[in-house]
């Protein structure tokens, strides 16, 4: 088995106004794979077909070799879900949760989970909606570390977190992955965070991906060029010309994807030249993307 | 030693830790034998993906400056005052082609990088 989750054309259309179409994304094993897009871009519904929580009309999803629905009991006892809001009974205590959880769970470690209470500093005498709200994240991930999944599920864990507990869960997370070898589907709005785990990335926009790639390939080919004395009328590129806007004179502003140095000779090619080369971090990288992707003929 | 990872520079994050513990091992703050971080306690403390330091030890022991030892650790190799000059001798070279390219993109020339240098210089000694 090569992935983790394999998304082939999916489509998904609840009802009028939101769809997923075309929907394919390839999570490898032993990767820690970022998800990222804006609100309502799609990344909740996606881990919830993933998941089988929802049902899509088209296409086949596999996770952990099985098919989701079909095999969604066998499938669900190996992974580690997180989901966006904590879901737990806030009159039960943290103990009382973790007793709860550990039923479900055959593979569940109760010593891990002992040694995670005390690494967070969490008391599992105090009921559960008496918890801050980082209090409550570290809860959660807990419960998904301690099930000791293949594969961990994980829907904007550290969003609206304070700094020192999102490096708390980050911390355990990845302590995790380097035990087990666990793969980590994990969507955000944290570039930077992203950025630091993750060794590939997927960007969706308005219900549809926008790119799949490994992170280094993303950040290393999406560059920000300055170009001087370009024709209007370019034929075919070998990069992704992503923007192209006027700097100063005749000099312009190119942003472009897929590159490689090997391509500056193109520029000498059309009469222009190459100027300089600026590399583009994630974040920057990101909003070129989806400007691109929001501009082009549909 | 692995202060100020920076994610966002577009050296991967990989080049940069190795990158550390390579100038760590050039000037003698680690010796040979000195075991380097388990790749979980590395990871952790960073907060880097664990896949990420073991390509940076992956790529130390290519180049021979450590020694992974399969479920026991990694350990810098035994290495000769020479290759830790010659290691000092390359890094200095990054330095200064570092700082030509800035200098050149900022537009001082040569002479004028040169007086500054000395003058910094002159005024450490004095």
């Amino acid at each position: 088995m090569t992935n983790v989750i394999d998304i082939d054309n999916v489509h998904y259309r609840p009802g009028k106004g939101f769809e997923l179409r075309d929907l394919s994304i390839h999570v490898p094993a032993g990767s820690i794979y970022g998800f990222l897009g804006p609100n309502g871009s799609g990344k909740t519904t996606t881990i919830r077909l993933v998941l089988g929580l929802l049902r899509a009309q088209r296409g086949r999803i596999t996770v952990l070799g099985d098919q989701m629905p079909g095999d969604a009991t066998k499938i669900l006892a190996r992974v580690g879900y997180v989901p966006e809001q904590p879901h737990l009974d806030p009159t039960l205590t943290v103990r009382e949760i973790l007793r709860f959880q550990a039923a479900f769970y055959p593979t569940w470690d109760g010593r891990r989970a002992e040694q995670l209470l005390d690494q967070f500093q969490l008391d599992g005498e105090r009921l559960f909606g008496r918890l801050s709200k980082g209090q409550k994240a570290k809860v959660m991930i807990l419960l998904a570390l301690a099930q000791q999944g293949d594969l961990l599920v994980l829907d904007e864990p550290t969003d609206g977190l304070d700094p020192v507990v999102r490096r708390d869960i980050l911390a355990a997370l990845l302590e995790y992955v380097s035990q087990r070898g666990a793969a980590v589907f994990i969507s955000s709005h944290l570039v930077h965070e992203i950025e630091r785990i993750c060794d590939w990335i997927a960007v969706m926009d308005d219900g549809r991906l926008v790119t799949e790639a490994p992170m280094e390939q993303l950040k290393s080919g999406t560059k920000r060029l300055r170009v001087s004395g370009a024709p209007a009328a370019l034929g075919a590129t070998p990069f992704a010309l992503f923007n192209r806007e006027p700097a100063t004179g005749t000099t312009e502003t190119w942003v472009v994807g897929h590159w490689k140095p090997e391509m500056a000779p193109f520029f000498s090619g059309i009469g222009a030249s190459l100027e300089e080369v600026i590399d583009l971090d994630l974040e920057d990288g990101f909003v070129e993307l989806l400007r691109s992707f929001r501009a082009r003929p549909s | 030693m692995f202060d100020r990872i920076d994610p966002r520079s577009p050296t991967p994050l990989y080049a940069q830790i190795a990158g550390r513990i390579r100038v760590a091992i050039a000037s003698g703050e680690l010796r040979s034998g000195a075991a380097l971080p388990s790749v979980r306690d590395l990871a952790g403390r960073l907060r880097v993906n664990p896949a990420t330091i073991g390509q940076a030890y992956r790529e130390l022991e290519t180049e021979g400056f450590v020694e992974i030892r399969h479920g026991a650790g990694t350990y810098v190799r035994e290495l000769t005052s020479g290759r830790r000059t010659r290691e000092r001798a390359r890094q200095a070279k990054t330095l200064v082609e570092r700082l030509l390219a800035d200098a050149r993109r900022v537009g001082v020339p040569i002479d004028e990088l040169r007086e500054a240098i000395e003058g910094a210089l002159g005024a450490r000694t004095t």
